[in-house]
């Protein structure tokens, strides 16, 4: 009898800790691998976020967080175990590669998922639940195609893609047939991921002769590339994409980045009136707490990852998914420290995104990455 | 015959190249100049990781696969000691004793014994004069590259002590195993030590500066690595070769190749001997990681860096012939040919999509056709020349 009144005391702590026990987020990121930079400075920003509001609904908020290791198996893994933790909501991953296969087994779930980099459009197409920050690169392409043929003036561009990649596959892809429309010429070079050697592919390049070099992959390997580029000869303005904002790029290839340009997510240099504010509190806020990390755009999305999830959860007042879900589509003009994001009527990536155009400025062993200009959507 | 066949595949390749001038001007001379010299650099660089996988093979019938991970270990340590010069003295104290001991234990090696007097004058001179060149602010690649040849020699022969030399006796299997996860071991120990990032090498700016010069018919781009690079892989494989051919462990080596077990019964220290193949095979992979690092002016992550250069020249030592000093120099040199001078003879073109982003297929494409026409490797039937 004694016995039973213990077990019974026991399942009611249980039930009641279910009730009032913190709610779980899940993070997944690239943590470790050739994205690990940046995968760590968006979880940063999850984190200075997580710090300022750590609580919702009257429960505490706990981050899981998953390291995929830069790997689509990774990705897979952790959103599996999302799905076994009962997560709330999944913030990342950083890569449109990774991010595609996780909310396929997260929309299936029926669990929201909220991309803090992929700009792939086919990761919100997979599904309701499919949710982003940044924009895609259908409007990233187009702008960069923009720049090319009206600042740089250019005519003929050498695409340079990492074949086994979505996000650089797609981002080429979009600025090819933006450039072409405009009356220029491209060639595209392909490469595969953790390539070193860029001596033939670049050498190659040669006989197309182009005006302008667009590099559409990440830091891993544009840390390699760019120097044996200058190296060989090539003085012509390289562009590359958001997966630039890395300091593994300016730091792994030295001078050779100097007045390298890329198009990425809008920071408090480039936001204008309130939202400029909120970016630079924000900032101020993050380098109180990591005094060594760098702020990217990335940093500045992850933290708008959590800060929309827990708008959604306040709104919808549960932790239900159908609810949060539903929530999270009506938002609107949501104060975000990247701009202000908004859902409603859109397949999950916000409307009316901002993005900058930022160079690096390398001298010796001193970088900084310098605003050219801010770009709005419309 | 052979000859014949040189003469075939000469022609085909010159009126390739007369070809591709013909539609497109921009494949001019320069343009082939620079892939041979490129495909030279590259190759000498296979021929001497290759040399430690043909080594190890020679002597103690093991396909060393943690081979790779010590040309990492190579260049990272390079990396360290000249991105932190001047050291503080706890770190050059650190450094400049593992120098030390690897001096120690290549001279013992030559005196025989490691109290000789000689033997601890010349340990006692390394330690002095490396603690004095990581002291001092200028620390050029020369320095770092016969530091980590030697640090890099140490590593090497603690890895045979620590997992190969307690399964002697064992089937090959189980060495087989042990070396692949003492491979793994190796990459999350860089991830530990150096973090899993790409990172800049650029130790001088002589060597791997931007260079250009006219040939007659067009600009050739280049820098001095392409000189550099085959010139330090001469002086090494020529040091080796005097090395097993004239003296007694050299010997020693080359009659435990034939067959350990007599070996040792005329007298030979057969665990020295497998020691010394360690300790010469990484310093040689050491010396190529570091000018690797130089020639592509940064290294990758530690738990990739060693991966595909280490499976390219194990490719290279069995087309040379594994077990054959020369036959990893040939299957070197021909593997940087094949990647990089065959790969330009087919590049983008307005109606031909380009090989070179396949060039990674084509060492293993050679690696199949020569197993299929010559299983034991160019120059590997001979096995009285193993070592």
């Amino acid at each position: 009898m004694k016995k039973l009144f213990v077990l019974l005391v026991v399942a009611l702590m249980g039930l009641g800790m279910a009730q009032d026990g913190p709610i779980l987020v899940g993070v997944n990121l690239e943590l470790s691998g050739r994205m690990a930079v940046t995968g760590n400075d968006t979880l940063y920003g999850i984190q200075v976020a997580h710090d300022e509001i750590s609580e919702v609904l009257g429960r505490p908020v706990e981050l899981s967080v998953c390291d995929n290791a830069s790997t689509v198996q990774g990705s897979v893994a952790c959103a599996n175990r999302f799905v076994d933790e009962g997560v709330v909501g999944v913030l990342g991953s950083y890569s449109s590669s990774h991010s595609i296969p996780a909310a396929e087994v997260l929309q299936d779930a029926g669990i929201v998922m909220i991309s803090t980099g992929s700009t792939n459009p086919a990761t919100t197409q997979i599904g309701d639940y499919i949710f982003r920050i940044p924009y895609t690169d259908q409007f990233q392409g187009r702008v960069a195609a923009q720049y090319a043929s009206e600042d740089v003036g250019a005519q003929r561009v050498a695409i340079f893609r990492q074949q086994d990649d979505d996000y650089s596959v797609g981002l080429a892809g979009f600025f090819q047939e933006a450039f072409e429309e405009m009356g220029g010429e491209t060639t595209v070079v392909d490469f595969t991921a953790n390539t070193v050697d860029f001596s033939a592919q670049i050498s190659n390049l040669r006989a197309f002769n182009p005006d302008m070099i667009y590099f559409t992959g990440f830091c891993a390997e544009a840390a390699s590339l760019v120097p044996q580029l200058r190296r060989q000869g090539f003085t012509q303005p390289i562009l590359g994409g958001d997966a630039s904002d890395d300091s593994q790029c300016p730091e792994g290839g030295g001078e050779a980045f100097d007045g390298f340009t890329f198009t990425s997510f809008g920071g408090p240099e480039i936001l204008e009136g309130e939202a400029g504010e909120r970016a630079a509190e924000f900032v101020e806020a993050f380098e109180q707490q990591f005094p060594d990390a760098t702020v990217t755009g990335f940093t500045l999305s992850g933290a708008d990852a959590y800060y929309v999830l827990m708008e959604a959860i306040e709104r919808a007042g549960s932790t239900d998914p159908q609810e949060v879900r539903d929530a999270l589509a009506s938002l609107e003009g949501f104060p975000g420290v990247s701009g202000e994001i908004t859902y409603v009527g859109t397949d999950g990536t916000p409307a009316n995104r901002v993005m900058g155009l930022f160079r690096y400025d390398v001298s010796g062993d001193d970088w900084e990455k310098t605003v050219i200009r801010g770009i709005s959507l419309n | 015959m052979p000859w014949l066949v040189a003469a075939v595949l000469i022609a085909l390749v010159v009126w390739r190249m007369a070809y591709l001038h013909q539609v497109n001007p921009a494949f001019d001379v320069a343009f082939f100049g620079g892939a041979f010299l490129r495909s030279f650099q590259l190759g000498s660089l296979y021929a001497l990781i290759a040399l430690g996988y043909t080594m190890v093979y020679g002597i103690i019938r093991l396909i060393n696969f943690a081979h790779g991970e010590v040309f990492m270990v190579g260049a990272f340590v390079a990396y360290f000691i000249f991105s932190r010069t001047p050291y503080t003295w706890p770190w050059a104290v650190l450094v400049s004793v593992l120098v030390a001991v690897g001096f120690m234990y290549v001279l013992g090696f030559w005196r025989g014994r490691l109290t000789d007097p000689l033997v601890l004058t010349g340990g006692a001179l390394a330690f002095l004069a490396s603690t004095l060149a990581l002291r001092s602010a200028e620390y050029g690649w020369f320095w770092a590259l016969v530091s980590s040849m030697f640090v890099t020699g140490v590593v090497g022969v603690l890895i045979d002590k620590v997992a190969y030399r307690p399964l002697r006796g064992a089937p090959r299997n189980s060495m087989l195993i042990t070396a692949i996860a003492v491979s793994f071991f190796l990459q999350n120990f860089g991830i530990l030590a150096f973090t899993n990032r790409q990172t800049p090498f650029r130790p001088d700016s002589f060597w791997t500066g931007f260079l250009q010069f006219n040939v007659p018919g067009g600009t050739l781009f280049t820098t001095w690595m392409v000189v550099l690079v085959p010139l330090v892989t001469a002086v090494l494989v020529i040091a080796l070769t005097l090395f097993v051919t004239r003296t007694r462990l050299g010997r020693a080596m080359r009659a435990t190749a034939q067959d350990a077990e007599t070996a040792q019964m005329m007298g030979v220290n057969v665990d020295r001997v497998i020691a010394t193949t360690f300790l010469l095979g990484s310093m040689l992979a050491a010396a190529a990681g570091v000018m690797w690092g130089m020639t592509f002016g940064s290294i990758n992550q530690p738990a990739i860096f060693g991966i595909l250069p280490g499976i390219k020249a194990f490719a290279a030592a069995v087309i040379g012939g594994i077990g054959s000093l020369p036959g990893a120099v040939i299957g070197g040199v021909l593997l940087g040919f094949m990647e990089n001078f065959l790969t330009s003879l087919f590049p983008r073109t307005a109606s031909f999509p380009g090989i070179t982003e396949y060039k990674d297929t084509f060492a293993f494409l050679l690696l199949i056709v020569i197993l299929l026409v010559k299983p034991s490797g160019i120059v590997g039937e001979d096995l009285s020349e193993k070592v």
